[in-house]
């Protein structure tokens, strides 16, 4: 046997029991980045075991999706896709009556920002707001069920995109608009952009008994676009601002001709002030609206120089600041509202434009703020202790910063580009100073590859200490500004409980019938675990029968008043869908203009008989 | 013979206070456990209504064919509570006579109440686990549910348990004793 046998023998059994005791087989990432230590602990911090919830939600906007994204923090775990403004055949939003009544024949939206009710300044809990920048509407939801229920069309405005931004008690909702348009939309030669177009701003109120938005009025701005907006709090309560771009009045090559002007302005108004106008009569009625044009009615409405082009201005916690980010400018600028109150008394103004005074600038800015190479400031988020958090898009990274002094306190780098963040309960009077959602624009290589179209990303950073990145999340497009509550805050119901004075309910299954009334057919259904009863004394309960042209009328109420027991409701080929959530009465209306035998079924797992949850839909040939 | 003991009028008495009270009580109950019903149904029956998740209970049972459960279909609960009323009215009677024979005559109704009592709620167990409907998706063998303790069909582990008006009503069955006892020279 030859010598260096025993010897490698050795050496290999060595290696093998080393690997056996202290390689590691388990399941996971191997990377690099897994095996750091800190990481571990941030996984810790963001693992939310079975059993357990997350601290907070975070409501996101769903941007061209039209629909808002639910996600849990710290485990930035997706729940729910609540749709608003476009149509969504999981939930069979759009299709029945009430929801495509509210869709207005729109078939997408352009979800921005959204904004939760307030109570003294603070999250409520009890609606969220949202704004459509593509078709030009406003929606309500309810979070006790995590549904629209209301969604208005803004005249004369096109594209909200400066909204949604709520009062401090929700008394309005102001929606400025993006896009400068003639009143009315009507046709105008772009030649006449300066004297024809306008900004039309809308203050939008909203019936919480009704759940019903309406328009109070509506003012005519000078015809720029308005960018980002935030209300007053305390001190300046009755106060709001809105940052503007293209000043120039530019009607092509926007990227250029929008970007001349060293400054542009932010507008500061006193709703209260423009709410009294119109209760004395300040204001013309056009188009059926109350529209105040400022250069005619005076008072309530003031221009504040800033660097150009910025884009967000946010109110500080206390109330007693406004910040603009700069975007183009690589500096944030400090307002004090007291200043501005003292300049407007004064009438401290440096000029005029388009009929409103425009306040000096040097009178009321605190300072501006320039963290080193930092550029592209975007939007600000607030901590506990008023600490400001500047999203810096074209430098990928937050900055966290005092509006105090201005000194920078800390950066963080985040991949990649990010437009807004949002802190927890960040922009009302009493932040949490816990966590911190960087919504990045892009995200390039952070996640598994799915072809060239990309998700967006979703960082979460616990800003409670130095601050650092713990999660990063994919997104659908696309998140361009999120509200984060606390959890506790927000009181669903599980099941929706009987509404005997409903006259389209049916509870119980012997009152099934279907009424028919010459080309009119009325059924009133039930879904429950595992069939569709339509009318109970037919030979088959779970058949309609029309004749071709009929206007046939659904009404289903799910029976199952047990959590989590949906019941979905389509019929084959009919291009139709509707959900009965548990306990819920829904409508679905429809000519049956196709003759022959559509099979109609449960769309959403429902029991272990589900699949059997079936009927037919029998639509006779005319003669 | 001489009479009850003014102590033992004043035990029955209570006796019927306790009667009375019971009938704002919850006299029996069953919980259904299931993997996804970790929190638990409960049919919880009063002298003369049911509480719990009965729908959700009634539209899981259907699948095994078991007939519903309903107010209308347990006819005691019309009357149930009159019954009890009418026994707490004898037991005020009783105190009020304070005859060795009388509280004889009563202990003797309740021995007889409280096993129609069992009885009954036996034949209605009985009747839901044996006559399923044969039409039934989910096809099991006749079982009967027992009046007390634990049993499992399918996905569903139940509980079956007295509740507190129950408690109550042996209680006063224990208070009406007590006088044999006590008063048992007189």
């Amino acid at each position: 046997m030859k010598k260096w046998i025993p010897a490698a023998a050795g050496l290999v059994t060595g290696l093998m029991a080393a690997t056996v005791f202290f390689a590691d087989f388990s399941p996971g990432p191997t990377g690099e980045a897994a095996k750091d230590t800190a990481n571990k602990s941030n996984a810790e911090k963001v693992y939310v075991p079975f059993g357990e919830k997350d601290d907070y939600y975070l409501f996101a906007s769903g941007g061209h999706s039209g629909q808002m994204f639910i996600y849990g923090v710290p485990s930035m775990r997706h729940i729910r896709t609540v749709p608003v403004f476009s149509p969504d055949s999981a939930t069979g939003y759009g299709f029945d009556t009430h929801s495509k009544e509210m869709m207005g024949g729109y078939t997408w939206g352009d979800l921005h920002h959204p904004a939760f009710s307030e109570t003294d300044g603070d999250y409520d809990g009890k609606y969220m707001f949202a704004t459509d920048v593509g078709n030009s509407r406003a929606a309500a939801m309810n979070l006790e069920t995590f549904t629209v229920r209301d969604i208005i069309n803004v005249p004369n405005t096109s594209g909200p995109h400066c909204a949604a931004f709520v009062t401090q008690n929700t008394e309005y909702m102001f929606l400025p608009t993006r896009f400068a348009v003639p009143i009315g939309s009507e046709y105008a030669d772009l030649d006449d952009y300066s004297t024809k177009y306008r900004g039309v701003m809308s203050a939008v109120t909203f019936d919480q008994n009704k759940e019903k938005l309406n328009i109070a009025y509506q003012v005519a701005l000078p015809p720029w676009s308005y960018d980002l907006s935030d209300a007053g709090k305390k001190m300046s309560a009755d106060w709001a601002v809105m940052t503007t771009y293209n000043t120039e009045e530019a009607t092509t090559n926007l990227e250029i001709n929008a970007s001349q002007a060293d400054r542009d302005f932010i507008v500061l108004f006193n709703w209260k002030e423009l709410e009294k106008m119109v209760a004395d009569g300040q204001y013309d009625d056009v188009t059926g609206q109350k529209m105040i044009f400022p250069e005619k009615h005076k008072g309530g409405i003031y221009l504040v120089p800033v660097a150009k082009s910025p884009h967000g201005v946010d109110v500080t916690p206390d109330g007693t600041r406004f910040i603009a980010s700069g975007k183009l400018a690589p500096a944030m600028t400090v307002f004090s509202f007291e200043k501005a109150f003292a300049a407007i008394e004064a009438q401290d103004f440096s000029g005029e434009r388009n009929g409103i005074p425009i306040i000096n600038y040097d009178s009321i800015v605190e300072r501006e703020v320039n963290p080193e190479n930092a550029l592209g400031p975007l939007h600000t988020q607030f901590d506990d202790k008023g600490m400001a958090y500047t999203t810096m898009f074209i430098t990928s990274e937050i900055v966290k910063w005092d509006p105090n002094t201005g000194e920078t306190l800390d950066r963080v780098p985040v991949q990649y580009s990010p437009g807004h963040s949002v802190a927890a309960e960040g922009d009302t009077v009493a932040p949490d100073g816990k966590y911190l959602v960087a919504l990045n624009k892009i995200a390039k290589d952070s996640y598994l590859s799915v072809g060239p179209s990309h998700p967006e990303s979703m960082q979460l950073i616990d800003i409670s200490g130095k601050m650092e990145v713990i999660q990063s999340a994919p997104v659908n497009p696309e998140p361009h500004y999120a509200q984060m509550i606390k959890a506790d805050k927000i009181k669903t119901i599980t099941v929706y409980p009987k509404d005997e004075k409903n006259p389209n309910a049916t509870y119980e299954q012997d009152k099934t019938k279907i009424v028919r009334n010459g080309n009119k057919v009325d059924v009133y259904g039930i879904a429950m675990r595992s069939k569709f009863i339509f009318d109970s004394k037919a030979k088959r309960p779970d058949t309609i029968e029309v004749n071709e042209g009929d206007h046939v009328t659904i009404h289903l109420t799910n029976i199952d008043f047990d959590q989590d027991i949906t019941h979905g409701f389509a019929i084959n080929g009919y291009d139709l869908n509707i959900e009965v959530q548990p306990g819920q009465v829904n409508t679905v209306e429809f000519v049956a203009d196709k003759a022959g035998t559509f099979p109609l079924y449960c769309t959403n797992f429902c029991s272990a008989l589900h699949q059997e949850m079936t009927g037919y839909f029998l639509v006779k040939p005319k003669k | 013979m001489k009479k009850l003991s003014l102590t033992s009028s004043i035990l029955i008495l209570l006796a019927a206070g306790l009667i009375i009270s019971s009938l704002f009580f919850p006299w029996w109950k069953m919980n259904f456990i299931a993997p996804q019903y970790p929190e638990g149904l409960n049919i919880i029956v009063y002298p003369d209504h049911l509480e719990g998740e009965i729908d959700i209970v009634n539209g899981l049972n259907h699948y095994i064919g078991m007939s519903e459960f309903s107010e209308e279909n347990f006819p005691e609960l019309n009357y149930l509570n009159y019954l009890i009323g009418g026994l707490a009215a004898l037991t005020v009677l009783t105190a009020i006579l304070r005859k060795k024979s009388v509280l004889y005559g009563l202990i003797g109704l309740f021995v007889i109440g409280g096993s129609v009592g069992v009885w009954d709620l036996h034949r209605w167990l009985k009747n839901f686990g044996t006559k399923l409907d044969p039409m039934a998706p989910i096809k099991v063998d006749p079982f009967i549910p027992p009046i007390l303790g634990e049993n499992t069909l399918a996905n569903f582990v139940t509980h079956s348990m007295l509740q507190t008006g129950t408690y109550l009503v042996i209680a006063a069955f224990i208070l009406l004793l007590i006088p044999l006892w006590k008063d048992r020279k007189r």
